[in-house]
């Protein structure tokens, strides 16, 4: 079988096409380079996207940090991973590169901050 | 305990049902039970009356002609309120004109519509003055092509005269070039006497005057029921509570005739007339120096074009009769037409320069013929004492407010003694704009008060200080619609692109408005559901 | 009022602004002051917290405020004085720019000025779609500022307009956050973002994307209740007769970046019409004496990473001008041949390689960028696969090519 895919690895967006039999590809062709082609075949055999989001931060500058996955995660498992990020709550200061989450739901991916927020110095919450 | 007949022993037996009776008369009469509420405009407390002390005097509807009457009757010693169904003033047809104060030529002579335009065109320098509001007295000319076109100018001259309109005169093309560059015409009448305003400053400045000498304002009242009571004073049924009044004054403009009704006086036959708007951007308002209309025909003023106070040029309006007082939406046909009909007298008008679009509708009594009547400012005696019923106020009402406001004043002292207010303040201070000071009162401004020098609106140059005065407001406005109108924030080309965010956090943070109360403009607009986290 | 006295002067902190301040200072250039208008530099990164950043820049994929803490570091690094919460008001055609921040009205009077203002959104009414007035209708970049920077949720049931990169990107971030987005509308008959965010963004979602489709009616008397949509014929005008009703309380638009040259007018810079951003040449330099553009306020861009190389190539040649006192003349005219939108630079002197950065009018598949002087292709550069309005497509001109006289003109061959 041959199924037809946009990369998402880099804006270039190739369309690969892999084959496929008994549902296992066998081939990949189309791709602009080679983490294109890794990422055709995993995503024949398990999509995998990472996700950005925010967490609540508590006496900082800014209400939110934004954080995203340091590794792609299964597609079914965004949503359960989002839940955890919701029930975050970071005390300001908030560093770039912070891990969140370790290991989010064993998936192998961390959750890091992607913002720095500094500790409130006055009650304004102008971004 | 020893009697002795004839004298009276402050004892607690004697004192008891005394007491009794003063704490009686305390709850009853002087105490109000009050009730805390949530306000749908957003979490501002506001104490709901059940049962309200008697106003003097209730007006119903906060347009331009309501805040006119409060801010006319304030100057006397009345308790007034005022009860608006939305959550600001000025928020229907006050609001959805072109804003412009007219002559008085185009209405019969004798009627109110010319008196009343007449007479508020004459004083609006002073009134501009004590209300603090921008207004240009810029002339207006009505632009004609044909021999009907003559015709009919030179009769709207004769009529004007009739009316005091001063200074009205036909000029020729040359002079139509000289005062308004690519308009297309062969001759046109020239008004010198018409102006613009911005009609929600001036709605505001009224509204915030009253205010500042007493009367009371209650957004989200919408009017459900009046009940003349035994001894003519009336009870007006709101959702929010019950007010009694001695006096009541129909100014509910798109509503007149369903309080009419209510007041006991029927048969008001009130025909709806909406209008279509394009507002260009300011760029263009550098084209347009005075409002330039076609030759106008008998029942609207036609499709004509408008600088604004502030730099826009507003394109419209149409008219089409409707049956919905409350439809606003502007079809994609109408703006087609305006822009196209509109453009054989101005040719500048380009898709490009588009910001915004909005329709008024015009509240016109009408008789079983469907021609329009003129202006009803009445008491009825016998049907509804004590109750002013203003009926059909429609175009010239902007400019006609103040003068309806004292006829208003006039019924009422006909019927009772009124006592003037000694300390009565005809001045309002409005809001400094930044951005129309020079360089040296901006850095004054700011050495005075540093959020001067914090620019929230791009577009519009607004800063914080502005802004946060109008939050301030002394109606208690906290609608982004409302904080929009008081400072001109989130008007200009990017529509509040980059700034809505702020402002909504600034009215958010000053009021302690949660995010899911916060309103757009109308009672249950909310902007947003919620946090995004806890 | 005094005009304080300054080598360059950079209207915008954002990776614009910042990548050419970085670069004028490697440059040898000292006096640099970059105004930024909110409380932290960055632009409109800090509010980009999804991925497919700094990818060519850095290798990585980094999230937007993080490739902008890369630049603000540098600059930080390398102390470029840049003033936040500062509001320029007015560059003067003499370079006088005017700018408001707490501490007072300043004017400056610079030696050369980096236009970096960024873009604004295409509004509802610039559109004129009709309808009713109702809380709901947000563009998608201030959807994505409340959500993002302000902790607002702004909805529950969303209808997309518009399949910009922005749309889709926020037609996934709201579906993450428990919204239910039931729909993108798109009035061209192909996307107008990356086909990657197709993927990532709609389809992994189970979102629906429909090609020509409009909203042709806004329906809400105080919250938005539903949208009217359209399908649209070959001139993008609706049909009569294909409306249908999406019920949703939340309109995002995605409609549009338009860049943000109201300061560049004032200043006396002329526009492009297909860009609406200035006219510049190799240099990046506007009509007006000293002022340079760099960034989305000279032509939209789609990816940052190509901002950041444009600007500090902006830099080099500010850094040029101010060392020598002037640049040398570019008289030859870049004009958009057929498939072609608009280029990049509008002029070139003929004496230097060139980069053109260009965008087609609608969707190529195996084509090739012609450049044509005086007759005769002087570049041929095939382009394999999908060529779309959406991607910013460069093209070579090594100055062995060109003749010194001539104007250009670049087109597409399929």
């Amino acid at each position: 079988m041959l199924k037809t895919m946009t990369c998402i690895i880099c804006p270039r967006g190739c369309t690969i096409q892999v084959e496929t039999k008994d549902g296992k590809p066998v081939s990949v062709k189309g791709a602009g380079c080679r983490r294109g082609e890794k990422y055709a075949w995993q995503e024949t055999v398990s999509p995998m996207r990472t996700i950005a989001s925010s967490v609540l931060v508590l006496n900082g500058e800014l209400p939110l940090a934004s954080v995203r996955l340091t590794k792609p995660v299964p597609i079914p498992q965004i949503f359960p991973v989002m839940e955890q990020i919701k029930k975050v709550r970071l005390q300001a200061p908030v560093a770039i590169g912070q891990v969140v989450i370790p290991n989010v739901l064993g998936l192998g991916s961390d959750v890091v901050a992607t913002r720095n927020v500094g500790a409130a110095v006055s009650k304004s919450h102008l971004a | 305990m020893e009697r002795r007949p004839g004298k009276f022993f402050f004892t607690f037996e004697n004192l008891c049902p005394i007491l009794i009776l003063v704490y009686y008369r305390y709850i009853t009469e002087i105490s109000i039970k009050l009730k805390k509420e949530e306000d749908p405009r957003g979490g501002f407390p506001l104490e709901t009356c059940m049962m309200k002390d008697q106003f003097d005097v209730l007006i119903i509807g906060s347009g331009v002609v309501g805040s006119a009457v409060a801010r006319e009757l304030s100057r006397y010693r009345l308790k007034i309120g005022v009860l608006e169904k939305n959550p600001d003033v000025c928020c229907e047809t006050s609001g959805r004109n072109s804003g412009v104060v007219h002559g008085g030529f185009a209405y019969d002579p004798g009627t109110l519509k010319a008196e009343c335009c007449v007479e508020g065109n004459r004083e609006f320098d002073r009134t501009a003055e004590e209300l603090d509001i921008p207004f240009r007295r810029t002339g207006k000319l009505l632009v004609g092509n044909t021999g009907e076109d003559l015709k009919s100018l030179k009769k709207t001259m004769k009529t004007g005269k009739l009316n005091g309109c001063r200074g009205l005169e036909l000029v020729d093309k040359s002079t139509i070039q000289k005062l308004a560059p690519g308009v297309q015409g062969e001759f046109a009448m020239f008004s010198p006497m018409s102006g613009i305003v911005n009609p929600f400053l001036f709605t505001i400045a009224l509204a915030e005057n009253a205010r500042q000498n007493g009367a009371e304002f209650f957004f989200c009242h919408e009017v459900t029921g009046i009940r003349r009571e035994a001894d003519q004073s009336y009870t007006v049924e709101t959702p929010r509570g019950k007010f009694r009044t001695r006096w009541v004054v129909n100014s509910a403009g798109l509503g007149c005739g369903v309080i009419s009704e209510m007041l006991g006086i029927a048969g008001y036959r009130i025909a709806g007339s909406k209008g279509n708007y394009l507002i260009l951007d300011k760029r263009m308002g550098a084209l347009l120096p005075l409002p330039v209309y076609p030759v106008p025909s008998n029942t609207y003023m036609g499709i004509h074009v408008t600088p604004t106070v502030d730099g826009n040029v507003i394109v419209g309006p149409d008219a089409e009769y409707v049956k919905d007082f409350t439809d606003y939406g502007v079809p994609a046909k109408n703006m087609e037409e305006l822009a196209e009909s509109a453009s054989r007298l101005w040719p500048f008008i380009r898709k490009k320069d588009y910001i915004r679009n909005y329709s008024g509708i015009l509240p016109k009594w009408v008789d079983e013929n469907g021609t329009v009547q003129d202006f009803v400012i009445e008491v009825r005696d016998d049907a509804a004492p004590h109750a002013v019923n203003l009926v059909g106020i429609e175009s010239p009402g902007l400019t006609a407010a103040l003068p309806i406001a004292r006829r208003v004043v006039k019924l009422i002292g006909q019927r009772e003694p009124l006592t003037a207010k000694k300390d009565f303040d005809s001045s309002r201070k409005g809001i400094i704009r930044f951005s129309e000071q020079p360089d040296e009162k901006k850095e004054h401004l700011i050495q005075e008060n540093p959020d001067y020098g914090e620019v929230v609106c791009r577009c519009e140059t607004v800063t914080r200080a502005e802004i946060l005065q109008a939050i301030r407001n002394p109606l208690g406005v906290s609608t982004m619609t409302g904080i929009k109108y008081r400072t001109r924030c989130m008007m200009g080309r990017c529509q509040g692109g980059y700034c809505q965010m702020r402002v909504a956090q600034m009215i958010r943070d000053e009021l302690g408005i949660p995010a899911e109360k916060l309103l757009y403009s109308r009672p249950h607009s909310n902007l947003f559901t919620g946090e995004v986290r806890k | 009022m005094k005009s304080i006295p300054k080598d360059v002067v950079i209207i915008g902190g954002g990776p614009a602004g910042l990548a050419a301040a970085a670069e004028l200072r490697r440059q040898g250039i000292q006096d640099i002051l970059v105004l930024e208008r909110e409380k932290t530099s960055g632009g409109i990164l800090r509010q980009c917290i999804h991925d497919g950043f700094g990818l060519t820049r850095f290798g990585e994929s980094l999230s937007g405020p993080e490739y902008a803490a890369r630049f603000q570091e540098e600059a930080g690094r390398l102390g470029i004085d840049c003033r936040t919460d500062t509001m320029v008001i007015s560059v003067s055609p003499q370079r006088e720019v005017t700018a408001v921040s707490r501490g007072g009205l300043v004017r400056y009077r610079a030696r050369a000025v980096i236009l970096a203002m960024g873009c604004r959104e295409r509004t509802r009414g610039a559109l004129a779609i009709p309808g009713e007035r109702p809380a709901g209708v947000f563009t998608a970049g201030v959807a994505q500022a409340y959500l993002n920077l302000y902790n607002t949720m702004v909805g529950k049931d969303v209808v997309i307009l518009g399949s910009g990169d922005i749309g889709m990107i926020m037609a996934r971030r709201m579906t993450l956050e428990g919204a239910n987005v039931k729909a993108v509308f798109e009035i061209q008959p192909y996307p107008s973002g990356l086909p990657r965010n197709i993927q990532q963004c709609l389809i992994d979602y189970n979102i629906p994307l429909y090609l020509s489709h409009t909203v042709t009616g806004i329906h809400g008397r105080e919250r938005l209740t539903g949208v009217t949509v359209s399908r649209v014929d070959e001139r993008r005008r609706p049909i009569p007769g294909t409306e249908r009703e999406y019920p949703c309380d939340t309109l995002i638009l995605s409609v549009g970046l338009i860049p943000e040259n109201e300061l560049s007018r004032g200043a006396g810079v002329t526009l492009d019409g297909h860009t609406q951003g200035a006219v510049v040449d190799e240099y990046f330099r506007t009509g007006a004496e000293g002022i340079f553009s760099a960034g989305n306020v000279l032509h939209v861009h789609d990816l940052v990473d190509f901002v950041s190389l444009e600007a500090e190539r902006t830099a080099g040649a500010v850094a040029e001008y101010i060392k020598s006192g002037s640049l040398p003349p570019c008289r030859l005219n870049i004009s958009c041949g057929d498939g072609v939108g608009n280029t990049v630079p509008q002029k070139i002197s003929g004496k230097k390689d060139v980069r053109i950065s260009l965008r087609v009018s609608r969707p190529f598949r195996d084509c090739a960028i012609q450049v044509i002087q005086n007759g005769k292709v002087i570049v041929s550069s095939p382009r394999k696969g999908n060529v779309n309005p959406a991607e910013m497509v460069q093209v070579s001109v090594p100055q062995s090519v060109l003749a010194p006289d001539g104007n250009l003109e670049v087109k597409v061959k399929c």
